[in-house]
Order: structure tokens, then C-alpha cells, then sequence
């Protein structure tokens, strides 16, 4: 009982993870790591559907709304007042957890459809707000760049910043990796650097996302989903702790919009459309409404649609609009097959019906 | 002048959210599903219009086509998906979404199919009466036929759905399937199939919503459609104005929503054609969330 109560946190695992990330990004080719940097974005967009949906019972299609608040903060301020790649992810979680705030204030009093609808009507509405205000750049949007420091002109003429030594370091080990000597100087490139926030990013959240589901917060949620009112009469008050599962996943959420636009180079409305809410949900789906560690799963399913679909249309020699619209179709398809029949996702499934097995062959030893 | 203007813009609107709102209506009584996806089924629909006018040439023709088609492919989604969905996702943490995210995958598909089968250009279906508003004292008003052949023909419709629902047995199955569905069994009603024809009905009612929606426009139809969108959004808002259960009240609040944003429309900011409805979404879920004419029940759904 009281190893439970003070369940270990896993911070080793995760910087294991790190490590191990870190070296394989050095051994795989440009395309597959810009691939594993959108791999990173969708599990940190999909881990703020599970705690939302899955943990908390609220779902939410204005996701991708959300994503694009965070968006919309980061490049703002890099682009009015350049400041550090940090602070801008940093204002990116904060100033969507305010609007998450803001919409869950709302949504603690709605429930099931209602819910969704009004989420639903922001996705569609939020985005054309962007024509509104002149400043958020209209339907070209906002520029959000960011590159790696250009190390070896920065250290001859300022002093790098901690960040900058840090990379450095992490250069010349890559190149240590691949040659077997430590070099004196060593360029990255863009994709690599944008795989390492993102994925320094992914691991972060993952981290912080686990320890919350596991800790009383976690529970009162899934208590509040399972019976709300057996949950109030365990004195847990539904309504706020509804509030602050929205306030925490819309922050993560626009730390994921954020990373997202970094990839893309500039903050548009186009680029946060309704299809991107159904992807996440889609991939939540996937991976287990209620299953974290399913997230993996969710996240590469749906980077790998694209790329299978595209085969199968070329294989079968499909015209141009097939092409473009068969990953759409499958997406939607694999939602519908998924809530038909593995609507627990398939990590779910696997652990039940290991359980069913296990308890009928302890029955048999009897 | 200009006050009567968006009055007329407003009420047009309004009746074809109305539709919509219906079409939402109908489904939630029947399965107590909203349905996401009756956008794209209303899309859908529009596109079997299409392929009706460019085939024979008629409105005349296309209108019908597109409620049957409408109206058949719902009840296939009906018999197919929904009962699937209650036999397999009816329980554990997922059912209260379930239903949510298997219409928003249904949306998704018949998007992405109608892209494959159509393209995604712009289709034009003309509308088979004048847009250009009626002049009265000189001045020409917005307010044209084709509006006011749409007004007459929703009022059309509702009053044979009135008909339908209050004097005949048909109408009596319904309504008692959808509040006392046990019983319903009980005094021999054939529940499932009744919510078959719920489903049926409400495709044929956002069929003519989109095809309206379309020729009330600019008469472009594509799979992206931003009158698509708005259809979807209204429709659900103006249902939810309405309690959701009730079909006078789905008519109210597709007449007071469209009036609503059109007002917005014109007196505020025209950039407003997707926040409007938002904000006024918003506003009735905080100040009467049982709808008007719902009963006070608190939204669990």
C-alpha cells in the first residue's frame, strides 16, 4: 500500500530515453528525422486528448484552436521582440493554458455533446479570427523561425549563451559518433536541431503528463469521469478539477502548436485547420483513449498514413485526387474501425485480454 | 430600408438553419446521438443534386433527388454505424465519446470520398429563380424570389412534418420511441426501425438545407466549403437554442440565430461570419442552457 502511494517518478527512464534518442538521431537520414519531430508534435498533442478525454471525460475538438493560441504566442513574441526560442515555448504553454482556462470555465457546465459542439464551433471559428487584428499577419501569417545558433561565428564574437555551450558540446559528439575523434568545431543542421527541442520537448511533457495522471489530481479525474457524483460525495469538487484538467491540456497543447509551427517556418491560420483537431483525436483513438503509453503508437500511425497511402496509390497507379485525399479517407476510416471495435486501443485491449488469460489459467492450476 | 434588408437576409438564413437544426433534432430524438457528421451527409446529398441538374438539366428534379439520396444513405449510416457502435462501444470509458467520435470519422470519410469522386474544384449548381431582389418604391431590396421560394418551401416542409408528427400513427411511434423507448416495445412498436426512419428523415431535411444553403450562396459547391462549415455550426447551435429535443424549438432558434448573425453581420463587423455564432453559442449555454423551449433538466447527455 505505501509503495503505492509513493510511486517511483521514472526520471532515469527518461533521460535513458534522451540518450537514446539523442544517438539515433545521428545515425538515421534529414526526411526521417523531420518525420520524428512531427512524431515528437503529435505526442505531445495527443498526450493533452488522453488527459483530457480519457482521464478527465471532456472531449474536445478544438484542440487544434488551441494549438494555434500557442502558435500564435511564440512567434509573436520572436517576431516583435526576438526573444530566445525558450522563453517563446515557455509563453506558448502559458498563454494557451489561459485560454484553455478560459474555454474550460465554460465547459465545466457542459457535457458530453454540448461540449463538443462548442469546442467544435471555436476550431471553426477561431482560426478566421486571425484575418480580424493586422498584427497576427492575416492569411500569411506570421513568420517563426528558428534555426540552430550559428556556433562557430557566435563564439568569435559574443559569448555563448548556456544554451549555446550546450549544444556545442552536443555537436561535437555527434561528430565524435560518426568519425571517432573529438573535432574543434561543428555545424548542426536545421532538422536536427528542431528533432531535439521537439523531442526534449516531447520527453518533458510525457514526463509531466504521467506524473499528474498518477498523481490525486489524476485520480480525482478519472473518479469525476467514472461517477460524478460518487466523486462529490468523496468530497472531490467535479467542477474545478474539470477546469483544471482543460487548463493543463490546453497547455500542452500549445506547446505542441508552437513546435508545430517551428516546422512549418511561419504561424497561419491554414495551418491549424479542423482536420488537424480530428487527426489528434484520431490518433488518441489509436492509441488508447486512457493509455498514455499508447501514445507512441497514435503518434507514428499517424505520420505512417501518409507515407503507406501514398505507396498504395502509386502501387495501384490511383489519379491525382486519390493521391491526395486516400490519407484523409484512411485517417477517418481508422477512427470509425477503431471506436467500432478496439474502442479501448489496442495497448488496452492487449493488457484485458492478458488478464482474461491469466485468470483462467491460475483458475485451471486450482 | 436597410433594418428590412437584414431582417429578410436574417429570417432566409434563419429557415435554413432551421432545417438543419431539425435534421439535428430528429437524429437526437431517435439515438440520442448528436450527429457531427450531418454536414457532410447534407454535402453529400447536395452532391447527388448536382449529378440530378447536370444530368437532366432541372432544379425541379435535383431537389427530390437529392432528399431521397439524402434520406437513404442516413438510414444506412443508421443501420450500419449506430448499431454497431451500440453493440460494441456502449460501455466503459469511451462511451460517453463514442458516438461523438464515430460520426466526426463519418464526417471525415464522406469528405474525403466526395473529394475522390468529384474533385475538389468548385461545382456550380444555378439556382432556378432570380437572385436579384424584388424592387419595391424605386428602391431594390435584398429580399429576392429565389428567398422567397425558399422561405415557402421550408414552410412547406414544416408544416407536413407537423402533420406527420402530430396526426399520424407514424408520428405517434416516433415521439414515443423517443421518450418512453421500453414502452414503446412494449405496445408493439417496432423501436429500431422507427429510429431507422428518425434517421431517414432528418438526411432528407439536410438535404434540402444544403441545397439551399448552396444556391442561397453563391452557388459554388466543393468538399471544403466554408457554407458547409457554417451549416454545421448553425445547425447545432440553432438546436441547442432550441433544448434539442424539440422541433418548434429547432425553427425558433434557427430563425433567431439567423437573424442574430445577420444583424452582426451588418451592424458590427462583417468579419464576424464565424465568431458570431460562437459567441452567441456561448452566451445561450450561459444564461438558458435548457434551451428555449427545454424542459429544466441539466445537460448530462
Amino acid at each position: 500500500m505505501r509503495k503505492s502511494r509513493k510511486q517511483s517518478t521514472h526520471v532515469p527512464l527518461f533521460i535513458l530515453g534522451g540518450v537514446i534518442l539523442f544517438i539515433l538521431s545521428n545515425f538515421i537520414e534529414e526526411l526521417r528525422v523531420l518525420q520524428g519531430t512531427t512524431i515528437a508534435v503529435y505526442v505531445i498533442a495527443i498526450s493533452s486528448i488522453i488527459l483530457l478525454t480519457g482521464y478527465s471525460g471532456q472531449v474536445s475538438l478544438g484542440h487544434g484552436a488551441l494549438m494555434a493560441v500557442g502558435a500564435y504566442a511564440a512567434a509573436l513574441l520572436r517576431f516583435e521582440f526576438n526573444c530566445p526560442v525558450v522563453v517563446c515555448f515557455i509563453a506558448a504553454v502559458l498563454v494557451a493554458a489561459v485560454g484553455g482556462l478560459l474555454l474550460g470555465l465554460a465547459a465545466a457546465r457542459l457535457s458530453g455533446p454540448y461540449l463538443a459542439g462548442t469546442t467544435l464551433a471555436l476550431a471553426i471559428g477561431l482560426p478566421s479570427l486571425a484575418n480580424q487584428f493586422s498584427f497576427l499577419g492575416g492569411e500569411q501569417g506570421l513568420e517563426f523561425r528558428v534555426g540552430p545558433p550559428d556556433i562557430q561565428a557566435d563564439a568569435a564574437v559574443e559569448p555563448l549563451t548556456y544554451l549555446g555551450k550546450v549544444l556545442l558540446i552536443l555537436s561535437k559528439l555527434r561528430t565524435t559518433l560518426a568519425t571517432g575523434a573529438w573535432p574543434d568545431a561543428s555545424p548542426v543542421d536545421t532538422y536536427k536541431w528542431w528533432f531535439w527541442i521537439a523531442a526534449l520537448a516531447a520527453l518533458i511533457s510525457i514526463w509531466c503528463v504521467r506524473n499528474i495522471l498518477n498523481s490525486s489530481y489524476g485520480r480525482s479525474w478519472r473518479a469525476g469521469r467514472g461517477n460524478e457524483v460518487a466523486a462529490q460525495l468523496a468530497g472531490i469538487n467535479t467542477a474545478r478539477s474539470k477546469v483544471l484538467a482543460f487548463t493543463i491540456s490546453a497547455g500542452i497543447a500549445g506547446l505542441a502548436g508552437a513546435l508545430l509551427a517551428m516546422t512549418i517556418g511561419t504561424v497561419s491560420p491554414s495551418a491549424f485547420p479542423l482536420a488537424l483537431s480530428f487527426s489528434l483525436l484520431t490518433g488518441a483513438v489509436l492509441a488508447g483513449i486512457t493509455t498514455l503509453g499508447g501514445v507512441i503508437i497514435g503518434a507514428v500511425v499517424l505520420v505512417a498514413i501518409p507515407e503507406i497511402a501514398d505507396v498504395v496509390a502509386h502501387r495501384l497507379g490511383a489519379s491525382e485526387s486519390v493521391t491526395t485525399n486516400l490519407p484523409g479517407l484512411i485517417v477517418s476510416g481508422l477512427l470509425i474501425v477503431t471506436v467500432l471495435f478496439v474502442p479501448n486501443g489496442p495497448v488496452e485491449q492487449h493488457r484485458a485480454r492478458k488478464a482474461r488469460h491469466e485468470a483462467a489459467h491460475n483458475s485451471t492450476k486450482k | 430600408m436597410q433594418l428590412l434588408n437584414t431582417l429578410l437576409i436574417g429570417i432566409t438564413a434563419g429557415s435554413i438553419y432551421s432545417l438543419m437544426a431539425i435534421a439535428f433534432v430528429l437524429v437526437w430524438r431517435s439515438t440520442r446521438v448528436v450527429n457531427f457528421a450531418q454536414a457532410g451527409m447534407a454535402l453529400l446529398s447536395t452532391y447527388f443534386g448536382y449529378e440530378a441538374v447536370s444530368r437532366f438539366g432541372s432544379f425541379w428534379i435535383a431537389l427530390p433527388v437529392a432528399m431521397i439520396g439524402g434520406a437513404l444513405f442516413a438510414a444506412l449510416v443508421e443501420l450500419v454505424l449506430m448499431r454497431l457502435l451500440v453493440k460494441h462501444a456502449s460501455s466503459g470509458p469511451i462511451a460517453g465519446v463514442a458516438p461523438i467520435i464515430a460520426t466526426l470519422g463519418l464526417l471525415g470519410v464522406i469528405k474525403s470520398a466526395i473529394t475522390i469522386i468529384w474533385g475538389g474544384q468548385d461545382q456550380r449548381i444555378v439556382a432556378p429563380i432570380s437572385n436579384n431582389g424584388f424592387t419595391v418604391n424605386g428602391s431594390t431590396l435584398v429580399f429576392s424570389p429565389l428567398k422567397l421560394f425558399i422561405l415557402v418551401v421550408v414552410v412547406i416542409l414544416l408544416i407536413i412534418l407537423s402533420i406527420l408528427f402530430q396526426k399520424t400513427n407514424l408520428g405517434l411511434a416516433l415521439r414515443a420511441s423517443a421518450h418512453a423507448p421500453e414502452i414503446a416495445r412494449l405496445s408493439g412498436i417496432k423501436v429500431d426501425a422507427v429510429r431507422t426512419l428518425g434517421w431517414a428523415l432528418a438526411g432528407a431535411a439536410g438535404a434540402v438545407a444544403g441545397l439551399f444553403q448552396t444556391v442561397n450562396g453563391n452557388g459554388n459547391l466543393s468538399p471544403d466549403s466554408s457554407e458547409f462549415s457554417l451549416l454545421l455550426v448553425s445547425g447545432f447551435i440553432a438546436a441547442v437554442i432550441g433544448g434539442l429535443d424539440s422541433l418548434l424549438g429547432a425553427v425558433l432558434g434557427g430563425l433567431f440565430l439567423g437573424i442574430a448573425i445577420s444583424f452582426v453581420l451588418m451592424y458590427v463587423s462583417s468579419g464576424l461570419f464565424f465568431i458570431a455564432p460562437f459567441v452567441i453559442l456561448l452566451l445561450v449555454l450561459f444564461i438558458r442552457p435548457q434551451g428555449i423551449i427545454g424542459v429544466k433538466v441539466g445537460r448530462r447527455a
